[in-house]
């Protein structure tokens, strides 16, 4: 390999390591507050493709409104999935499983009813950044390198919000201990709103900068959904920071491992790195400070 | 604990036995057949996942990939051995729980129910993608056709034809895998192993402070559950006698299964056989409208969740559950 492919190959890794870790650090976040695992997560990736398709190409509006708009939209329907399907089920004393069929049901609803309502064909979403930016023998376009910086500017966000406000201690005393945080005065039930609506946030925000690259499709959460969960548990019990890490070394593995062999079979060796590593570490690579 | 079954298991597999002898003398047409033989598959399927997500309490979401290992296992070495599909179908299972005792190893080191869930996930989604990446052996998502139906078998003067288009044969097979599966497994749980499963979903440390060894009874339990769904799984490979690893080992199948499971009543014996009966035959009257199906699927797991929690089989005569529930408290006291 030369430099310059290994220093492309880096980045690529960065990059799609940069949407797993949008997506893992919101599965991980509502993870670590509810011990919840919610296999509707990836709809809310793809409606959000459709929202961004709606908004900016349909109706023509400005990228930066559109792309406002579409996040606002999609955390109020995160919000909502948590009031109307999840709140009622934790109440029940065997939520666990309750939580996760009735979400494997959402999941499948949405993305037949996607189906019906926009077809089955896949919309393309013009690049939002053109150019290719070139440094020495490296070539880059600038849409992915805007990825992988927006990305970790909203991850940036959302840890400054986590670990430097009211709002975050808040959210981390509820993760710690959420009958404990009731009892001095927090909320527990809002708090699980809100962080429902941020995880939904991040995978609106996923699905803006992804949809240009792949396409918007019914099934377009489908494989990251997955994904999102392999980063939860490699960065350890719902932590943000260990998903955010996990999302990254994910897209790096995967990256990497094209290298070597034949691109098909890359999610077989990332799937299998998970199971290796919940067999010889199950409390994750990156366990440490929680939610 | 002794809801699981409902009033009388035996009874009612002996009920099941007969109707199915009923079955051929029927004036059923061919595709009538079809869709009773797709439904026994399927519920042989439902019960094997069923040991493990409701009498064990595991709640692992990957059994789809036992059924693919079964179904190709036995199409393959058929198709390039030329081995009779009566001896494969059992190798298939063989191979399926031999793969599900190896998974059960990472899922006995964990307790949680969201690791089991994923890590079970994940593997079926690596043998969905080795299914569909080899290629040369499986021809992948093409499809892997050129799979023998089962030999002919002569009784007497008569010669019972197997495969597509001889559709009492091949319903006759689904029933017998369907009553010997169902009676062999009802013996076994209400047997000690039975009762020792219980334990372990009622009470994992309870259990294992009596003395169970909890490792080897979970590997146990999940070498029977991937050798029944494996040998459904070869099953069907000989009677649609084609496959994809998306059709058998894809998030469809999960859907579907789930659903079924769900429906009929999560941990129930008789449960999943309700589930497989009712979803086989709506989903084939909605065979018009193909895109609903999923819709329909995903929105009965929803429904049934939130307002019928233990499923059909939970619904059922509230007039003997009563007392039996009151007699068993005093002994979940204790």
């Amino acid at each position: 390999m030369s430099g310059t492919h290994l220093i492309e190959t880096v980045i690529n890794g960065l990059i799609s390591g940069s949407i797993y870790a949008l997506i893992g650090s919101g599965l991980a976040l509502i993870y670590g507050t509810t011990r919840v695992l919610n296999f509707a997560h990836g709809e809310l990736l793809m409606l959000a493709g459709y929202f961004i398709l709606l908004f900016a190409v349909t109706l023509g509006w400005p990228v930066i409104l559109a792309a406002i708009a579409t996040i606002v939209l999609v955390m109020v329907l995160g919000a909502l999935l948590q009031r109307v399907t999840i709140a009622p089920l934790m109440k029940r004393e065997d939520w666990a499983f309750s939580v996760i069929a009735a979400t494997i049901g959402l999941s499948i609803f949405l993305q037949s009813g996607a189906q019906l309502i926009w077809g089955e064909q896949y919309q393309g979403v013009p690049y939002f950044f053109h150019g290719v930016a070139v440094i020495g023998e490296v070539r880059m376009p600038w849409q992915r390198i805007a990825i992988l910086v927006v990305a970790l500017g909203v991850m940036g966000i959302c840890g400054l919000i986590l670990y430097r406000t009211k709002l975050g201690r808040i959210v981390r005393a509820t993760a710690q201990d959420a009958e404990a945080a009731l009892a001095v005065g927090i909320p527990a039930g809002r708090v699980h709103t809100i962080v429902f609506a941020i995880s939904a946030g991040l995978a609106g925000t996923g699905a803006i900068l992804l949809s240009p690259l792949i396409t918007v499709n019914p099934w377009m959460g489908v494989s990251y959904l997955l994904k999102g969960f392999a980063v939860v548990i490699l960065g350890g019990l719902g932590s943000f920071g260990g998903a955010v890490a996990a999302g990254f070394l994910l897209g790096l593995i995967e990256s990497v491992s094209v290298a070597f062999v034949p691109s098909e079979w890359s999610n077989v060796i990332a799937f299998a790195f998970l199971i290796a590593v919940i067999t010889a570490r199950p409390e994750g690579l990156f366990a440490g400070r929680g939610a | 604990m002794l809801e699981v079954f409902g009033g009388h298991p035996y009874r009612a597999i002996l009920v099941w036995t007969l109707m199915l002898l009923v079955v051929p003398f029927l004036p059923l047409d061919d595709y009538v057949l079809h869709i009773l033989t797709l439904f026994l598959i399927f519920a042989v399927f439902a019960t094997g996942w069923n040991l493990t997500l409701g009498i064990l309490g595991l709640k692992t979401l990957g059994h789809h990939a036992f059924f693919a290992i079964g179904a190709y296992a036995s199409a393959l070495v058929s198709h390039y051995f030329g081995i009779s599909p009566w001896i494969t179908i059992w190798l298939g299972a063989i191979i399926a729980a031999i793969a599900g005792i190896v998974i059960g190893f990472p899922i006995l080191r964990i307790r949680s129910m969201p690791h089991v869930a994923i890590v079970t996930l994940a593997f079926a989604e690596i043998v969905r993608l080795v299914l569909s990446n080899l290629k040369e052996i499986t021809r992948g998502e093409l499809g892997f056709w050129g799979i023998p139906p089962f030999d002919p078998i002569s009784i007497g003067g008569t010669t019972i034809q197997f495969g597509l288009g001889n559709a009492f044969g091949s319903f006759a097979v689904a029933a017998v895998m369907f009553v010997g599966v169902h009676l062999l497994l009802l013996m076994l749980l209400k047997s000690r192993s039975g009762l020792t499963f219980l334990a372990i979903r009622d009470g994992e440390a309870a259990a294992e402070s009596l003395g169970v060894k909890l490792a080897a009874w979970k590997l146990f339990a999940f070498g029977v559950s991937a050798a029944i769904v494996g040998l459904s799984g070869a099953v069907y490979a000989h009677y649609v006698l084609i496959l994809t690893p998306s059709s058998v080992a894809g998030p469809d199948m999960l859907i579907s299964l789930l659903a079924m499971i769900i429906v009929g009543g999560v941990g129930r014996f008789f449960g999943p056989i309700y589930g497989a009966l009712l979803l086989t035959v709506s989903s084939e009257l909605l065979r018009d409208f193909g895109d609903y199906r999923m819709l329909l699927y995903g929105a009965l797991i929803v429904v049934f969740v939130f307002v019928a929690p233990t499923g059909i089989a939970g619904l059922k005569p509230a007039s003997w559950r009563k007392p039996r529930e009151s007699a068993s408290q005093p002994a979940e006291a204790t």
